[in-house]
């Protein structure tokens, strides 16, 4: 349950970016989640609602994308998509992969709302 | 309704304190070492054994627990200092409540700062602490499918140790199906089998760590 931990970190950056742009609230936030991070869209959901609830992007919407893992063998430079679990190198056999995608957790775009707005 | 496009890492608070703690560590010339596991795998006891026998009180440790100072009071003799980090219900430590531990160490003379992570095999894998390597353990009463259920922490760790190999062949575990799965996960991190208790094992444990210092 690092999903938590995962909505504070993005509630603080919302509060910057919405301070920078003279936006008074979020309403729509874009993520990309790296398939390895082991971070369930349900969880991060319902953590990012508690989280912002009374702050600028209380009750905005969060769109998570997955993001597929893919890797670089070590051993031979492959590139390959591992499968869930499985890192072997379809190329050369070893298991010695440098993860290229699918670790990350991106903040991709917000919608604001600014004082005009209203 | 403006639309703001960014590209920002969610974690890059964290990741930047991580990077500080490392040129902090770096600076002093300590190496860090993150151990990350399930509660019970004997992360507290493997460090009782291996510190006294790297250099008496050459090691610190920062130990992240939910609660209780338990498992500091039980390193405290053997380490040069030890921080428990409270995490409240936080299941992973982060970068910033190490630098706040390391804050409260003396760096000077330490060869190694042993991180031993909140008991927890997902959350904590994704957040770098600032660490030069990794530990993935495990240990024989947890069974033996581990490897292939927390792949992502298996994959990641520079060094994988299962603890406890004094309870092979008493309890139920298949070495060799563990063996198959970090074959598919990870064959660049050493496997290594010991008994913190016992004693069996620790010599290969002790090199690895020498060899990451560079002595």
């Amino acid at each position: 349950m690092h999903e938590m931990s995962v909505a504070l970190h993005l509630l603080a950056q919302l509060e910057a970016l919405a301070e920078e742009h003279g936006a008074n609230a979020v309403t729509e936030i874009e993520l990309s989640v790296g398939a390895l991070q082991g971070v369930v869209p349900e969880a991060l959901d319902l953590a990012f609602s508690a989280a912002a609830e009374g702050t600028i992007a209380g009750g905005a919407t969060l769109v998570i994308t997955e993001v597929s893992a893919e890797a670089l063998c070590r051993a031979c430079g492959q590139a390959f998509s591992p499968d869930v679990g499985c890192y072997v190198c379809p190329s050369c056999g070893a298991a010695d992969a440098r993860i290229t995608q699918g670790n990350e957790i991106l903040l991709t775009s917000l919608e604001c709302k600014c004082s005009e707005d209203n | 309704m403006p639309k703001i496009s960014v590209v920002s890492n969610v974690l890059q608070a964290n990741d930047a304190a991580a990077a500080e703690n490392r040129a902090l560590m770096q600076a002093a010339g300590v190496v860090a070492v993150n151990i990350i596991s399930a509660p019970g795998s004997g992360k507290t006891t493997l460090l009782q054994q291996t510190i006294p026998a790297l250099a008496e009180g050459s090691s610190a440790v920062l130990v992240g627990d939910l609660q209780t100072s338990r498992d500091a009071e039980r390193l405290a003799d053997v380490a040069a200092a030890t921080v428990q980090i409270n995490t409240g219900s936080g299941c992973h430590l982060s970068a910033e409540q190490v630098a706040a531990g390391l804050g409260e160490l003396d760096l000077t003379g330490l060869d190694f700062v042993f991180i031993e992570n909140v008991g927890n095999m997902v959350c904590p894998v994704s957040f770098d602490l600032g660490e030069h390597a990794r530990v993935a353990l495990l240990s024989v009463p947890e069974g033996d499918d581990k490897v292939a259920k927390y792949h992502t922490l298996f994959q990641a760790a520079d060094v994988i140790v299962l603890n406890k190999v004094d309870l092979l062949g008493i309890l139920d575990f298949d070495l060799d199906r563990v063996r198959d799965d970090i074959a598919q996960v990870n064959t660049r991190a050493p496997f290594v089998q010991l008994s913190a208790k016992s004693g069996e094992g620790m010599d290969e444990w002790l090199g690895w760590l020498r060899a990451l210092r560079g002595h």
